[in-house]
């Protein structure tokens, strides 16, 4: 069987078994724990869950900026073939940016306030080029016009503050695409934009890498934006992967049933809805995580095997999922 | 149908010259019935001051600046109602909230809550009427004292207003409290730290009902959560007004979160409200050019990967509104009329209003 988590062409960024862990003087907590997924060039992989499922911890273990002392303990990340988990800073830095591009939640904190947008992006860009001062200004005045910012030219020697909220996530990825990166780590892109802004957003995103073949993982809680822009989906739920497939597979026909209730949790236009489908009670705390399956104590189909035998990613339809229910040798016979 | 017919006389009377001698007084439809609004909102508009400090006024020439959040508002929610307030940020939405609850003071206009002006909160009277609305705010991480036990943040609005007395009493009150919103009588003697985000807004929740409200304004009190938490919050408040007949403001960005909870819905813009219509009409059949352009940028979970329209232009500078209709650089029918003349919020056919040139004419 063909699974459809192997990409048909060979991946760009492949992360294989990854542990992430934090230690303090109590303990250790593992935040991430055993998710692999890959990501195929061009393709936009979204990343979904609720706070502290792990997915902006997975995108800071790629871009190599996990805060201790939180570490990967773990586990493999390979860009195009080459380990880069276990690169020293310097390493890290020279990819950072030049391969893998890093856009965040909040476009006013990453950028520098005392320089203007010019030099942020003009330092940017001469870090990785090889350009002269004049060609990476040029540079610059292009990216920002790429990215619809009018008056670009003018607009260069303005600083941050001088910008709305929608104008300066423009910035933030041309800063991301100064270098030309293979893949783009999105944490939260329009989270902080309103609704209309977050469409001009999305679709500056979606042009901008089919135009340059980039590759984006998208990290978001907002699965109206997944639906949109990715063409493949990761549920996380308590530091693992729950279900990863097609977008339209995971949105329509989920297999897991942590999946199925966020579906039917949220509220939609078009689908009048007495009461919206509700899963009672809260993810687990790190350190109190279930043994078996994370999911057992809220999970309404649960069964005594899903107290201690922990699933592993199995086929399930198109998609694969984290479910006793599902795979060749299904302990609990599905029952729909 | 009477309802809004009034409703729609209201308007027009709030939309008279009004800048010092009109009567606020209380119209006799409003006189306290059953029938009667619980809430109304009569031609309310909020200014801030936001000049420079004096001395660089006089140094440098600067010149006073005014900003108008909220700026001729009118309506009214009847009792057992939601009303959803949507808009995105800066158009003033969370503004009225307070003007609502008496957190602000209106600079014009009135705000009645069930015949009594809002104004008179200070007197005896107006303290009685205040424990009858409550807010729900929207951080429940800023919104709970992290020094208080639980018991003395749902306490405090049955203390200040001595709805209870009697330490049982009061005791018994807030386990019962507790449970109505999911959580257990034992959680009295915890700290806000020790409850999750969803949690603690139905600790804000509790501590709303405590004094026995009937009518809560509730200012994105979703917002901060996640999804499924969302939906417990959701339920939770739609089960409670079935319960108690509660009447909700409600205030959102999010258009499918009103989808799901309001009876009325209305659009603001740039500190107006450019339509208000019954929930079903908005969604169906929207009209105003900014309501339709929010609907269609909402993302649709279809997995089509259909791309929503993108909107073209951002929400200006409310310091510096565009003349006339203030939509007017952003809309695809904007015409000449739009740029001089502010369109007013006319009553049309269906019982909803809209303020548009290009509805009220026709222009297609």
């Amino acid at each position: 069987m063909i699974s459809t988590d192997t990409p048909v062409n060979p991946p760009l960024l492949e992360v294989k078994n990854l542990q992430v862990a934090f230690t303090n003087r109590r303990g250790t907590l593992v935040a991430i724990d055993d998710v692999s997924f890959s990501i195929a060039p061009g393709e936009v992989l979204g990343v979904v869950g609720e706070s502290g499922a792990g997915k902006s911890l997975t995108g800071a273990a790629i871009i190599g900026l996990i805060e201790p002392p939180g570490r990967i303990v773990g586990g493999e990340i390979l860009l195009e073939g080459r380990r880069i988990d276990n690169l020293d800073a310097s390493q890290m830095r020279r990819i950072r940016g030049r391969q893998i591009g890093a856009i965040f939640q909040d476009p006013l904190t990453s950028l520098d306030p005392l320089q203007t947008v010019g030099r942020q992006l003009v330092e940017t860009i001469r870090t990785h080029l090889d350009l002269s001062a004049t060609q990476a200004r040029h540079r610059a005045i292009e990216l920002l016009d790429s990215t619809g910012i009018p008056a670009a030219a003018a607009r260069f020697d303005h600083y941050p503050h001088q910008f709305s909220g929608g104008m300066r996530q423009r910035v933030v990825i041309a800063l991301a695409l100064a270098a030309e990166p293979r893949l783009i780590v999105a944490d939260e892109p329009t989270t902080a934009l309103d609704v209309s802004i977050q469409a001009q957003i999305i679709a500056l995103l979606k042009r901008l890498c089919r135009e340059h073949g980039t590759a984006i993982m998208l990290v978001t809680h907002d699965m109206g934006v997944i639906a949109e822009t990715a063409d493949r989906v990761a549920v996380m739920y308590a530091g693992r992967i729950a279900e990863i497939g097609p977008v339209a597979d995971v949105i329509h026909r989920p297999h897991h049933p942590y999946t199925v209730g966020l579906m039917g949790s949220i509220p939609l236009i078009g689908h009048a809805r007495e009461r919206l489908a509700q899963i009672d009670g809260a993810m687990p705390r790190l350190n109190a995580i279930p043994s078996g399956c994370a999911f057992n104590p809220r999970c309404p189909m649960v069964v005594d095997a899903c107290r201690t035998i922990r699933p592993e990613l199995v086929a399930a339809g198109r998609s694969m999922a984290a479910c006793l229910r599902h795979g060749a040798h299904a302990l609990v016979p599905v029952t729909e | 149908m009477s309802l809004i017919e009034r409703f729609g006389e209201h308007i027009e009377r709030g939309r008279e010259p009004s800048e010092s001698g009109r009567e606020p007084s209380l119209p006799s439809t409003t006189a306290p019935n059953t029938a009667a609004p619980l809430v109304v909102v009569d031609a309310i508009a909020k200014t801030f001051d936001v000049s420079p400090p004096w001395l660089n006024r006089i140094l440098e020439g600067k010149p006073r600046l005014l900003l108008h959040a909220v700026d001729d508002v009118s309506f009214e929610i009847a009792r057992g109602e939601t009303l959803a307030l949507v808009g995105e940020s800066g158009c003033g939405k969370s503004t009225i909230a307070r003007m609502l609850v008496g957190l602000y003071k209106p600079s014009r206009g009135q705000v009645r809550f069930d015949g009594v002006d809002l104004s008179e909160l200070g007197s005896p009277a107006g303290r009685q009427m205040r424990s009858r609305l409550q807010m729900i705010f929207q951080d429940p991480y800023a919104s709970l004292n992290p020094r208080w036990k639980v018991a003395d943040i749902i306490a405090e609005p049955i203390r200040v207003h001595r709805t209870m007395s009697g330490k049982d009493a009061i005791a018994a009150r807030i386990e019962a409290l507790l449970k109505q919103v999911g959580l257990s009588g034992a959680d009295a003697a915890k700290y806000p730290h020790q409850f999750s985000g969803g949690q603690r807004q139905r600790l804000s929740i509790a501590r709303a009902l405590a004094s026995r409200p009937e009518f809560l304004v509730c200012d994105e009190p979703t917002s901060a959560l996640d999804v499924s938490v969302q939906a417990q919050v959701l339920n939770l408040m739609r089960d409670i007004q079935r319960a108690d007949g509660l009447t909700y403001l409600f205030i959102s960005h999010n258009l499918a979160v009103v989808n799901h909870v309001a009876d009325r819905v209305g659009v603001m813009y740039l500190g107006r409200i450019v339509e208000l219509a019954p929930k079903r009409r908005l969604f169906e059949m929207p009209q105003h050019p900014y309501t339709r352009m929010l609907l269609d940028a909402i993302p649709v979970i279809d997995g089509s990967g259909q791309m929503r329209t993108a909107v073209s232009g951002e929400v200006p500078n409310p310091l510096n509104p565009p003349s006339g209709c203030t939509f007017h650089p952003r809309c695809p029918l904007a015409r000449e009329r739009c740029r001089s003349e502010r369109p007013l919020l006319r009553q049309s056919a269906d019982g909803s209003q809209v303020a548009c040139h290009a509805i009220e004419e026709n222009w297609s």
